[in-house]
């Protein structure tokens, strides 16, 4: 919201203070302020010249030379404007000076040029150029000063009284203070914080006691507090005087006609939203409703409003002439004809206004207010000084009777119970009884002692509507009049308590150095979303799918159900920079489970990219994921295949089955399909998804100690060349089961497919161990067991390499 | 402490002193589920914040209490270089006897000063957010200049961090504590803008799409 520093000095005794000082103030107190703009500076050096002689440009036509004087110096300047002539008071734009060239465009400054071989030391400036009216200009025309009569030299700034400070609000700041969107309310908050004199309004009009009133009836008292009503007649409707536009523009609002630049006077002025009807348009009265069902508006935006049952209309006893606190009707708004006018000053339920507001996608000035929360005592005031300064602008107005009040709302001052003690220990200051007392004054609160500790606070009505409720709320006016930057710097001292465990974030942790530092996978993270393109593209069906009601782009539509599909774009956007790409991500996945809460787990997901058709990176997954487990001890037993993975590939795919017989894991070979949809078919992709959540449960506590062995092991090395298509499991198998007693491991460190071997074959090797608890084994023993190891091999339709 | 990220509307506003058609829901922009209603809880949404974790604790362990969460939050916001719809929220809540601002001052300033690894000064501002009261927004040194003025701080000296302020009594209620006995501070920091300051990151893209070549640097 834009404040203007001359329209609160009417209400304000303000001492000498820097602008920029008193908005570090406001931030600091009261709301943040985002900028302190002096009108000023948008003139600086800029001053009146006088064109003194003129002569053609020696190299083009529609451009000339003007010598002009600025006082002491006379510049030339070469200027292209058709209505320049000698002897003419000009806008002159010196070096440093910033345009708007044309009118439009990014603010330009002015440099030492050469214009078609003419040195031009400056511009000579058209209204539009530097933000001044100028209605009478032709298109080609510069601004003539002659009729003001300006001093030769003088700065533009002064000439045009462009003498105003201009203090921008963060609106998000002023959402709890309905009190603070007007002048008038920052007026007295200003007062409170430089202790200055505050100047109550007080409108000089003469309301008759009798004559003609507006009838007004209101049939949903709790969504319209008050509603009054004033009838002037005998109107003038003309353009509004310069002082009450300047106003109006300096603080972001546009000119119309001066009713309605009252209206918009009158709410930036006091925060009141106000609304003037042609009185002709307005059959048999006022009635405050809701709408009917299938009533239509045609709206001042001319556009059709389709309106539903809740939202509140302002209506005659035919048509709904506005659409109550958010906009009027285009038929009963004031025109050229109008004569007769019925000036509305209301309040109207907040959530109500915000809610239709919502629904009509309208957001108005009046909107932004009365969501708010306004006092209903200020529409009585509003409407006053609307009247002052509609019989001020037309002294022939008269306003035709008592003004119509209708009320519904407490007027009965709130009171609130202080506990200074209470105040003092949650600030964290012992400020004292008579401090607390003189800053609650200051702010226009009243104070009663009700016991030592105890003051008894009447909240002013315009703080009361909203802002200040309960006692908090005086905790925090005391706090930040007394000021943030006093409240000393204290570490509490509290007990020592051991915390809640969190093991699930802890484990996080393990997890992350597990990946990152021992296996060496990057860490990623992917959005929560993903969009239907996705699931295409992975062959995820659509069905169990939590899906936003709103989103921003189209890959954002549905919560994740597996990290797979924006890992693999990941792969598809590294392929670009890396031949070999290792990466994981630990994430939330959302399952629509039937129930409201959806289900959501932590996954850990990840994968390996490397060039060319190998099956490499799936050998390695599956060891990481087995180093995984072992680390967090959790017993899995690995089995082939996968269930309900479509990305994933038919047969090189195991999944780790956890005790109680839930799959914990997966991990697989990325399907051919899935890599051509993400162009990644000349790459072979591995990838897994560790449900954290499912597994950490499986989790085993304890490890139980064995005896360390008394007898020497003895090793066997066993190669053995067996058809391609028989698996490695398969094989381990046949060794461990040969002698359940003595062999305590059989470890793979070989697979050979290739030169020297048969091609639909492949050597695998083995180091197997053997080891006896009673005693030290002998060389019969080992010739016995690895018989019977060659037995079960060749019983594979293996040969025993070396035998 | 953890909470769910697709929360209820009750959990993320209400119970927060957020009611619906609240002027103060404006300052969240929020990711709503399709299909997804209670008569309780009102719809589903992504949460915009850590804090409706703060109820949820509550609830389940009472007062006194030392929480800290952090957590991934969403915001319906068009996305560029410095807003995305998804980041990360730090949220600390301390309830206890006599706990006071003077005590969020300390504690905040100690952290402060602990993360950068050198002295950092902290100051309050007021700011409004419903679920506390008094309601502040506490700002630290720049560490850039040293509080002269430079283009990260805009020129103030100052880096804006985080909302604050005491738990507002609506909020103790919906937790089931007794507002006239305990009273404390709760504070939401953003824990992505906080890793950009730190590294210089200029633009927040780049912590989601997973591009390796901005991974190994780190």
């Amino acid at each position: 919201m834009q404040v203007s520093l001359n329209w609160l000095k009417d209400f304000v005794e303000l001492k000498k203070i820097d602008p920029k000082n008193l908005g570090l103030l406001l931030t600091s107190k009261t709301a943040e302020v985002d900028g302190v703009i002096e009108e000023s500076s948008q003139f600086e050096n800029m001053v009146v010249g006088l064109v003194e002689t003129l002569i053609p440009h020696p190299n083009a036509d529609k451009l000339r030379i003007a010598k002009t004087s600025v006082g002491k110096e006379t510049l030339q300047i070469v200027c292209g404007g058709e209505n320049l002539k000698e002897g003419m008071y000009v806008a002159v734009a010196k070096i440093g000076a910033k345009v708007k060239w044309h009118g439009e465009g990014e603010l330009i400054t002015m440099e030492r040029a050469k214009i078609r071989g003419e040195e031009s030391f400056g511009m000579i400036c058209a209204g539009e150029e530097i933000g001044i009216d100028d209605p009478h200009a032709g298109p080609k025309d510069i601004l003539d000063l002659s009729s003001l009569k300006p001093k030769i030299g003088m700065p533009l700034a002064d000439l045009f009284e462009k003498n105003d400070v201009i203090i921008e609000f963060d609106n998000k700041a002023l959402t709890n203070r309905p009190d603070l969107w007007g002048h008038y309310g920052i007026a007295r908050e200003v007062a409170a914080l430089t202790n200055s004199k505050f100047k109550p309004l007080d409108p000089k009009v003469k309301i008759p006691t009798s004559g003609e009133s507006i009838k007004v009836e209101v049939k949903n008292s709790e969504l319209c507090p008050r509603y009054c009503g004033l009838i002037i007649k005998n109107i003038k409707v003309e353009e509004s005087p310069d002082w009450l536009k300047k106003r109006l523009r300096s603080t972001g609002h546009g000119a119309h006609n001066n009713i309605v630049d009252v209206t918009n006077y009158v709410m930036t002025e006091l925060g009141q939203p106000m609304h003037a009807f042609d009185k002709n348009y307005i059959k048999g009265g006022i009635v405050v409703r809701t709408a009917q069902k299938n009533e239509k508006i045609k709206t001042l935006d001319e556009k059709e409003r389709e309106l539903s049952v809740e939202m509140l209309v302002i209506a005659d006893h035919e048509k709904p002439v506005a659409i109550a606190g958010i906009i009027g009707g285009e038929h009963s708004g004031i025109n050229e004809n109008t004569t007769e006018i019925i000036l509305e000053s209301a309040n109207f339920h907040p959530g109500n206004v915000r809610k239709t507001s919502v629904k009509l996608g309208i957001r108005t000035d009046s909107v932004q207010r009365f969501e708010k929360s306004l006092d209903p005592n200020l529409a009585e005031l509003a409407i006053k000084r609307a009247a002052e300064l509609i019989l001020q602008l037309c002294p022939e107005a008269k306003i035709a009777g008592p003004i119509t009040d209708v009320k519904n709302f407490k007027e009965t001052p709130l009171k609130i119970d202080l506990n200074i003690k209470k105040a003092q220990s949650k600030i964290g200051i012992e400020i004292s009884k008579k401090e607390i007392k003189s800053i609650l004054e200051s702010l226009e609160f009243k104070l009663k002692e009700k016991t030592t500790d105890i003051f008894e606070v009447e909240i002013p009505s315009f703080r009361s509507s909203k802002d200040v409720t309960i006692e908090d709320d005086l905790v925090e006016e005391i706090a930040r009049i007394y000021g943030y930057e006093n409240i000393p710097i204290i570490l509490p001292e509290l007990p020592t308590r051991l915390p809640i465990e969190n093991t699930e974030r802890f484990k996080k942790h393990r997890a992350r150095e597990l990946f990152s530092y021992a296996l060496g996978f990057d860490e990623v993270y992917n959005y929560s979303f993903y969009g239907l393109k996705d699931l295409k593209n992975c062959n995820i069906p659509e069905a169990g799918h939590i899906k936003l009601l709103n989103y921003l782009s189209e890959d954002q539509t549905h919560l994740r159900t597996s990290l797979v599909p924006n890992l693999l774009k990941n792969f598809q956007l590294n392929a670009k920079y890396f031949d070999s790409v290792k990466l994981y991500e630990i994430g939330r996945t959302y399952k629509e489970i039937g129930e409201f809460m959806p289900l959501e787990e932590k996954k850990i997901g990840g994968g390996i990219l490397l060039k060319g058709k190998t099956d490499e990176p799936f050998y390695q997954i599956k060891g990481a994921l087995e180093l995984f487990f072992k680390k967090f001890n959790i017993a899995v037993k690995i089995a082939k295949g996968v269930d309900n993975l479509p990305f994933a590939h038919p047969i090189k795919a195991v999944s780790f089955i956890g005790q109680d017989g839930s799959t914990l894991a997966q991990a697989f070979i990325v399907h051919p399909e899935i890599l051509k949809n993400h162009d990644l078919e000349k790459y072979s992709i591995a990838m897994f998804e560790i449900n954290f959540s499912k597994s950490l449960k499986l989790e085993k506590h304890e490890k139980s100690f064995k005896h360390l062995p008394k007898f020497p092991s003895i090793d066997i090395d066993i190669s053995v060349i067996v058809d391609k298509n028989i698996e490695v499991e398969k094989i381990q198998k046949a060794i461990l089961e040969a002698d359940n007693s003595l062999i305590t491991s059989a470890e793979l460190f070989d697979i050979y497919e290739g030169q020297n071997i048969e091609k639909d074959k492949k050597a695998i090797a083995y180091k197997v161990t053997l080891q006896s608890i009673e005693r030290t084994l002998t060389d019969e023993d080992m010739t016995q067991v690895q018989q019977k190891i060659f037995k079960n091999l060749e019983k594979l339709g293996g040969v025993i390499r070396g035998k | 402490m953890d909470g769910p990220e697709v929360e209820s509307e009750y959990y993320n506003f209400e119970g927060l002193n957020i009611p619906k058609d609240h002027p103060a829901r404006d300052m969240q922009d929020t990711f709503f589920i399709q299909d997804k209603n209670d008569p309780d809880h009102g719809r589903m949404v992504l949460r915009t914040h850590t804090s409706p974790v703060q109820v949820r604790t509550m609830e389940k362990y009472g007062a006194p209490l030392r929480v800290i969460v952090p957590g991934r939050t969403f915001r319906y916001e068009a996305t560029d270089a410095s807003h995305d719809t998804t980041f990360y929220q730090v949220e600390g809540l301390l309830i206890d006897k006599h706990i006071s601002l003077a005590h969020l001052k300390g504690i905040m300033k100690e952290f402060l000063s602990r993360l950068f690894g050198k002295e950092v000064t902290v100051r309050f501002r007021p700011g409004y957010f419903p679920f506390v009261e008094p309601g502040l927004e506490l700002d630290f040194s720049c560490l850039l200049c040293e509080g002269k003025g430079c283009r990260v701080c805009k020129h103030s000296g100052w880096i804006e961090f985080m909302g604050a302020g005491m738990v507002h009594e609506n909020v103790l209620k919906a937790g089931g504590i007794d507002s006239k006995i305990y009273q404390g501070w709760a504070f939401g920091f953003g824990l992505t803008r906080l890793v950009m300051m730190r590294y210089g990151i200029d633009d927040i893209r780049l912590l989601s799409n997973g591009d390796l070549r901005f991974v190994k640097q780190f």
